[in-house]
């Protein structure tokens, strides 16, 4: 079946798949499907006998499994540095099946009348009857732990973060599936044969997923082009000890280290109690098989159940770590019915409630386990890098689990011991259990809560910035104003001396000139002087005097100059002269200018004042500039109407930005007023905003919201670009989340109506693809919506988001996604990812359709 | 001021004629309002053509400026070709060429697109 089909055949399912996923995602789906087939079977023979020996016992078969693990953790992560991926896994699965054959033939042997019966070893095996079960029950715990551990690693060697988080669904599907028909088997079957036949057909499934894996490692080195080589690389060094330094080393790994070992301490508990239960029901081997059978069945089909109806949906509703609680919350709230109710009356045998609750709790525990549990657990590894990853899966999934267990069986011994246990009844047993298993369960609830924040920093590492601030980059390279400056300072020299003297004064003297600047203006006198590149710095009519740059930086001359602008005769002159150019039309353009930059240099009398406003108001922008650079200097508030009127015009708009941006946060009122003016030209309206995010304070803010909730569509690009601004620049100011949420709902609304409208389709009539016009404006449209989740969310995430989206890998992207999972509440991830995620455009169409009705019922 | 604009593959070619420099006759756009309009399209990598500009004041480096940032922040690039001797000089002392991109050919800018 080919890639397309594979597909379409999935989709009929409406499993989440995208074209190139289908063939891996399918082959990963057998692999599960068999491999928990197999391991249901030989489950429910394993707890049948294990029932059957003595309760003294139980303990050991856990705390033997836990101590001789270290041996087959030791071989198998030789056979792991060794041999390739693909061939390590046929050749366990080998193994395994040939196993289960050796085991049939034991447990034939253990009959009245075996099938192939051999004298010696019948006698052998039948006084040797628990020796076999505990090597079947260890056997069965490595055969498990490694199936299961192989298959996860698989999944993480094909699939990226979000890839897996979409198709785990799927993938646990086929485990629950394969789980029920192992179960339901093994039930049919125990009813007809004894029970240790069930294992002859597992040889047979363990041969069949040698073939999917060798499908599903073919699927790996297509996909994520890396080669068996260089997986065998990735996980060599994998021992144990270099297992348990990968774990003590990191911090989330001991954390999920912990998470596992509370979950499996706390399930065993549970199974013990259950145990106990079961043994009181007095039962034989056959009758106990088949109704854990049909129990185990039961519990897989309503998981299966469970997970078609809510896995999915809580991946999708929740954050990754935190879907982890359901399960401890519940099991807590689940054990507490123990103490009271009897699960066994001294007169009338085992009671009905007890048995119920047993199961119902047990069946508890195995259903999480089996759907979100798991499916989360898996998550919880993939953002860890390759190599982290590698060495510290096998040794927490074999390891930890297994030592969890003997701790587990460990403090059964215990508390067997401590509260002789012998000699109490069920319910005494039973609720001993249940306190220990509702501490552990504390424990595992505070581990959940702190890998939730640490989940979210592993999955930051791979989500790199792709670009810098281009604002701040700029602004750490050159400073704007001065480059201004200087470039006016050039020009002034083609226009008059008195012009350029102005102005290199005020450079001199009023800004702090750094070497390089400084070199800058030594430049133009070593020009002037040497006239050795006439054609590249002309002057202009007038005769310049040679060092005039180096004569201007004098102090002296600079003290001179202030006192002559100081003196009182000096200023009557000048405010009668001023006056005459301020007001006469007539007057040159260069003598305005030059009137209007001197006007910043002289103290600010009421005759100063009122010219320079009547300079503000000159018809020429080269005028209006030197106007604007001088009131600034001087920050009069007669002024700011008329600077604010100067927005509106393009060629001055930045220097009345500057202007203002002189006055500092006083004048934010004076701008609010503009800003909501709706009769005020919209030139001025939208200047406004950049000088508000200058001042970036909070009340700048307040104001730049409050407008922006009144949802003008003229203004909301530079209303978002002034609310980002200052958001980048300034921590600690907050944003109203409700206009902010607002105005994202009704981006994604008009990004989600361009997707759909009806007549864009592209050139070759593919639904739901847009042409280039509709795909700039919602590209410009995306940009802004994460300029607005900038404001209230974690602003490095949401910029690295973005840059993502745009401009990353598939690997960055789907961390991105996973990270957005994390990061964004479940409204705005319902929205948001269908127009950001990698979909096939008719699938996007589809999703958008789904929920563009209830964005409009918003009022989005 | 005139601005002539073609495309050339991905990448949006403006041709200046003039000064970049405060006009009150100005009727056209400015250049950062070129840009934009630009950006509205689609593109993201615009390429300015110096060969014609004998100056720019600082309006010019004001709208050269608001380009490169808008062009940026959209994780495009801008990048300047055929600049004279005269405004390569400005842009060396005020260290401009170390934020803004500039080539001694317009082909030579086309191409380093092409490198990215």
């Amino acid at each position: 079946m080919d890639d397309g089909r594979l597909y379409r055949f999935l989709r009929a399912f409406r499993i989440d798949v995208r074209p190139e996923e289908a063939r891996a995602a399918l082959s990963l789906f057998s692999y599960f499907f068999l491999i928990t087939f197999a391991f249901w079977v030989i489950k429910t023979v394993k707890e049948s006998y294990q029932i059957g020996v003595n309760e003294r016992l139980w303990w050991g078969f856990e705390l033997g499994t836990a101590v001789l693990i270290g041996f087959v953790v030791a071989i198998n992560t030789r056979l792991l540095n060794r041999l390739p991926r693909r061939k390590y896994s046929s050749l366990t699965l080998a193994f395994f099946a040939a196993c289960l054959v050796f085991f049939w033939f034991v447990f034939e042997q253990l009959l009245p009348r075996p099938t192939f019966p051999i004298p010696p070893v019948m006698v052998f095996a039948q006084q040797h009857a628990n020796v076999f079960v505990f090597m079947f029950s260890f056997w069965s715990d490595i055969f498990i732990a490694m199936s299961i551990t192989q298959f996860w690693i698989a999944v993480n060697d094909v699939l990226y973060p979000h890839q897996a988080k979409r198709l785990v669904g799927f993938l646990v599907t086929g485990g629950l599936l394969g789980g029920i028909g192992g179960s339901l088997f093994a039930r049919v079957l125990s009813t007809l044969a004894a029970p240790h036949t069930l294992l002859l057909a597992c040889p047979a499934v363990l041969l069949l997923t040698i073939l999917v894996v060798n499908i599903v490692h073919a699927e790996r080195e297509r996909t994520r082009g890396r080669t068996e080589a260089e997986y065998h690389r990735a996980g060599r060094g994998i021992g144990y000890l270099e297992g348990l330094r990968t774990v003590r080393r990191h911090r989330y790994l001991r954390i999920l280290a912990g998470i596992l070992a509370s979950a499996v301490i706390v399930g065993q508990l549970i199974n013990f109690q259950f145990k106990f239960v079961i043994a009181a029901q007095g039962w034989s081997l056959g009758r106990r098989t088949s109704v854990l059978g049909t129990f185990f069945f039961a519990i897989l089909l309503l998981s299966l159940v469970f997970h078609l109806a809510t896995t999915g949906k809580v991946l999708k509703l929740f954050k990754i770590p935190l879907a982890l609680l359901i399960a401890p919350v519940f099991l807590l709230l689940g054990i507490v019915p123990v103490f009271f109710l009897s699960v066994v009356v001294a007169t009338a045998g085992p009671t009905l409630a007890g048995r119920y609750w047993a199961m119902s709790l047990r069946g508890a525990d195995k259903m999480f386990d089996n759907t979100i549990s798991q499916s989360v657990r898996e998550l919880l590894y993939i953002p860890i890098p390759a190599q982290v990853k590698y060495r510290a899966k096998v040794f927490v999934d074999m390891f930890v689990n297994k030592l969890a267990l003997g701790l587990g069986a460990l403090l059964y011994w215990a508390v067997y011991s401590l509260f002789s246990f012998g000699l109490r009844d069920a319910d005494f047993k039973v609720r001993v259990l249940g306190i220990l298993a509702f501490l552990f369960a504390l424990v595992w609830i505070i581990l959940i809560w702190i890998i939730h924040g640490d989940y979210h920093e592993a999955l930051k590492k791979d989500i790199p910035i792709i670009w810098p601030d281009a604002q701040k980059e700029m602004e750490s390279r050159i400073n704007i104003n001065w480059t201004r400056r200087y470039v006016d300072l050039i020009q002034s020299r083609q226009q008059s001396l008195a012009l350029y003297a102005q102005n290199l004064f005020k450079i001199v003297t009023k800004e702090k000139l750094t070497a390089d600047q400084k070199e800058a203006i030594a430049l133009l006198a070593g020009e002037l002087k040497a006239r050795s590149m006439d054609s590249l710095l002309d002057v202009g009519g007038e005769t310049f005097f040679p060092g005039i740059e180096e004569a201007i930086t004098d102090k002296d001359i600079e003290a001179t100059i202030h006192e002559v602008l100081a003196l009182p005769e000096y200023r009557q002159l000048m405010d009668k002269m001023l006056g005459d150019i301020a007001g006469q039309k007539t007057a040159s353009e260069v003598a305005r200018m030059e009137a209007a930059n001197l006007m910043g240099l002289m103290e600010p009398t009421p005759n100063v004042i009122h010219n320079l406003g009547r300079m503000l108001q000159d018809p020429s922008p080269d005028v209006l500039n030197y106007a604007l650079y001088s009131a600034a200097a001087h920050r009069n508030k007669e002024h700011i109407p008329l600077i604010i009127a100067l927005l509106g015009n393009p060629m001055i708009r930045q220097d009345a930005q500057d202007a203002l941006t002189a006055y500092g946060p006083r004048i934010e009122d004076a701008l609010r007023k503009r800003l909501r003016d709706r009769n005020e030209r919209l030139e001025v309206r939208t200047a406004v905003p950049e000088v508000l995010a200058r001042f970036g304070d909070q009340k700048a803010a307040d104001i730049l919201m409050l407008e922006l909730a009144r949802e003008e569509e003229g203004l909301e690009h530079e209303l978002i670009d002034g609310l980002y601004k200052i958001r980048s620049n300034q921590a600690s100011v907050h944003f109203n989340e409700r206009t902010v949420r607002t105005a994202v709902l009704s981006l994604i609304r008009k990004n989600c109506e361009a997707y759909l409208a009806a007549e864009d389709s592209g050139p070759g009539g593919e639904p739901g693809a847009v042409g280039p016009a509709r795909k700039a404006a919602i590209d410009l449209r995306t940009k802004r919506i994460f300029d607005l989740l900038a404001l209230i969310f974690p602003f490095d995430d949401i910029v690295k988001a973005y840059q993502n989206v745009n401009q990353g890998t598939r690997k960055s992207l789907d961390h991105t996604l996973a990270l957005l999972d994390n990061i964004l509440d479940r409204e705005l991830k319902t929205f948001l990812f269908p127009l950001i995620e990698d979909l096939e455009p008719a699938e996007r169409v589809r999703r958008l359709r789904k929920f563009a009705r209830s964005l409009k019922a918003q009022g989005a | 001021m005139d601005i002539k604009i073609s495309d050339h593959n991905q990448v949006v070619i403006m041709d200046i004629d003039g000064e970049i420099v405060r006009n009150p006759d100005i009727k056209d756009a400015t250049l950062h309002q070129l840009v934009k309009s630009q950006l509205e399209r689609g593109k993201r990598d615009i390429v300015l053509n110096f060969s014609k500009v004998e100056f720019i004041d600082s309006f010019g480096v004001g709208e050269i400026l608001a380009s490169h940032i808008s062009i940026h922040n959209l994780g495009g690039k801008l990048k300047l070709c055929r600049i004279s001797k005269k405004l390569f000089l400005i842009f060396q002392v005020t260290m401009l060429n170390r934020v803004l991109e500039i080539f001694d050919d317009c082909e030579s800018a086309l191409k380093s697109f092409e490198k990215a």
